[in-house]
């Protein structure tokens, strides 16, 4: 009797082990997530790979693009955020194919795909001593432009390397609740 | 035979003694997960749902707007000669955290369209983008598009099911979070217009 | 189904002899966990080491060199000038190849064909699609050739090109990578005289 009381605690206290271990230990998903690399607007951001830097950040109501020799104007549910940012590749050729736009609420803009061909758009390929520029396209909603981290990585989906955490800082928001500054028509076919 | 009497009465008892623990075990296993609610999907009679009316699928808000048949291509889509195509308009908005894609299994047709299981065309009203993510929070009109093969008769009426999705923080394979489960949340009829100028439908 | 006296739930009526066995395996496990772990991660670390280009074979100028079942050989290394539209720093670089086909199964043995400028520094190039400069017909890209058709003894010609910083000129030699050779790769001497 004292021995099967003693195998039902030890079986009780395995349980109440594992339990834990589930409970407290980092879930794999956490253990190969990206490895952040803190950085501010303006600043130069050292990955494994390259080098980015945020230069500046423009909203605008419509976007303006020349696509196979016609002007188009891409309008938005909420609102364009346009970021400009300089790339340098470390010691190899490299191509950066991800951004993300991280706003204040968590919620997190891909860049969009409703557009191509314009210049700057990526997948940007930089090569090592020729340092090149980005243009990173969200369209996002307008609460969530101010306090907003951009993401940048060399891929989409990718485990146990480095991606730029970027603090884009405060925006103030017009009465009509677009942010401040934020411009009627941004023209991408212009270059960088 | 005294000794082979023994054993058989032996190795039954034994057996009867596995199946009630495994009976005990099976009955326990089967009261635990339907504690855990794994029976509250089983005999709900599907949901008979309206357009015009946001329909919570997990991932989406999506509000059937309406349906139309088109002669020619519909939002840039080419067609081939002859061929008509069904236009079902949906309004989607993202209700996850990220940008994302994952509308494609959001209505199934239960009237018969054209090749079966044929899939749609999804192009965004907007500017005829075909099947761009979309974003958190911010809704917009899709356009799912089924191609109608000359000579096939187009329907007065749609009726389309609409599936959901269920959010699990770790998935079972490598504990990454993800939308599992896809599962019938209910119908809807549609009455199919004649043309693009068919009006959005009310609730 | 006796109770010992100590009560232990594990340690009950065994044998001096299970005892010994017993001992015996939990030493075993500390000779044999970490040879499980050497075995599982075994193929893994082999496929890590092989999967990089790291062993250089370096190709004096002029020679060829048996390579992915072909002769490849350096035939010129060359700064374009005058192209409109780089950046003040960059310089457009041609590397063209002769490659004498060996083995016409140029699909299987040119898998990931990788051509790169590699500098004294170590920093390596890969082909740019930001110039395109206009070549004889019969000049190929790697993984063009690969498509060719092409037949034992065929000589095949390969150009590729690069945009490489100014600074860099001086010192880049040409590389080959295949997939089927790594983590071998040939590293070409820059053309002499």
């Amino acid at each position: 009797m004292m021995r099967r009381l003693a195998n039902i605690g030890l079986l009780l206290a395995a349980a109440v082990l594992c339990y834990g271990l589930q409970t407290t230990r980092p879930h794999y998903a956490d253990l190969i997530a990206p490895i952040p690399v803190y950085g501010n607007l303006k600043d130069d951001v050292a990955l494994r790979t390259f080098t980015v830097r945020a230069d500046a950040v423009t909203f605008a109501c419509t976007l303006a693009i020349e696509q196979f020799g016609r002007r188009r104007l891409l309008t938005t549910g909420g609102v364009w955020a346009i970021v400009t940012v300089a790339l340098s590749a470390k010691d190899s050729t490299t191509t950066i194919a991800a951004a993300t736009w991280k706003g204040p609420g968590g919620l997190l803009y891909d860049t969009t795909e409703r557009l191509s061909l314009a210049p700057g758009m990526p997948p940007v390929t930089v090569q090592p001593g020729l340092p090149g520029k980005g243009r990173l396209v969200f369209e996002i909603r307008p609460d969530e432009a101010s306090e907003a981290t951009l993401l940048v990585s060399e891929a989409r989906y990718f485990a146990l390397d480095s991606q730029a955490h970027i603090a884009l800082g405060p925006i103030a928001v017009r009465p009509d609740g677009l942010p401040e500054g934020t411009v009627e028509t941004f023209d991408l076919s212009k270059d960088l | 035979m005294g000794t082979d009497e023994k054993t058989m009465f032996a190795t039954a008892r034994s057996r009867i003694k596995a199946w009630i623990a495994a009976g005990a075990g099976s009955a326990a296993a089967i009261a635990v997960a339907g504690m855990m609610g794994a029976f509250g999907a089983l005999h709900r009679p599907p949901a008979v749902l309206a357009p015009g009316q946001p329909i919570d699928t997990g991932q989406w808000l999506a509000t059937p707007r309406r349906a139309y048949l088109s002669g020619e291509g519909a939002y840039g889509l080419p067609l081939k000669p002859g061929d008509r195509a069904l236009v079902v308009e949906i309004e989607l908005e993202n209700r996850t955290a990220q940008s994302g894609k994952d509308y494609f299994d959001l209505l199934r047709p239960l009237t018969p369209i054209g090749e079966p299981d044929a899939k749609p065309f999804v192009v965004l009203t907007r500017d005829e983008t075909m099947s761009p993510a979309l974003q958190p929070g911010l809704p917009e009109r899709m356009a799912y598009v089924w191609a109608m093969p000359d000579g096939s008769t187009p329907p007065k009426a749609v009726t389309l099911a609409i599936d959901g999705k269920v959010y699990k923080a770790q998935d079972n394979l490598y504990g990454t979070p993800g939308w599992f489960n896809r599962h019938e949340l209910g119908t809807l009829t549609m009455p199919v217009g004649a043309d693009a100028t068919t009006p959005d439908l009310r609730p | 189904m006796s109770m010992t006296a100590h009560g232990s739930a594990v340690e009950t009526d065994a044998t001096p002899d299970e005892r010994r066995w017993r001992r015996r395996c939990l030493w075993a496990l500390l000779l044999l966990v970490p040879l499980a772990l050497a075995e599982q991660s075994y193929e893994s670390v082999v496929t890590l080491l092989n999967n990089s280009d790291r062993l250089a074979r370096d190709v004096a100028w002029g020679q060829a060199a048996e390579f992915g079942g072909s002769e490849w050989r350096l035939a010129n290394l060359r700064a374009a000038s005058g192209v409109p539209g780089l950046p003040p720093n960059a310089v457009p670089v041609l590397a063209d190849f002769t490659v004498r086909v060996g083995d016409a199964d140029l699909q299987g043995h040119w898998k990931v064909c990788m051509v790169m400028l590699i500098d004294a520094a170590g920093r390596r190039w890969l082909p740019s699609g930001a110039v395109s400069l206009k070549q004889p017909d019969d000049v190929q890209r790697c993984n063009s050739a690969m498509f060719s058709g092409a037949k034992n003894g065929d000589t095949l010609k390969i150009s590729e090109t690069f945009l490489v910083p100014k600074d860099a000129t001086a010192t880049i030699r040409p590389a080959v990578s295949l997939a089927g050779e790594r983590p071998r790769y040939l590293r070409f001497q820059r053309p002499q005289g």
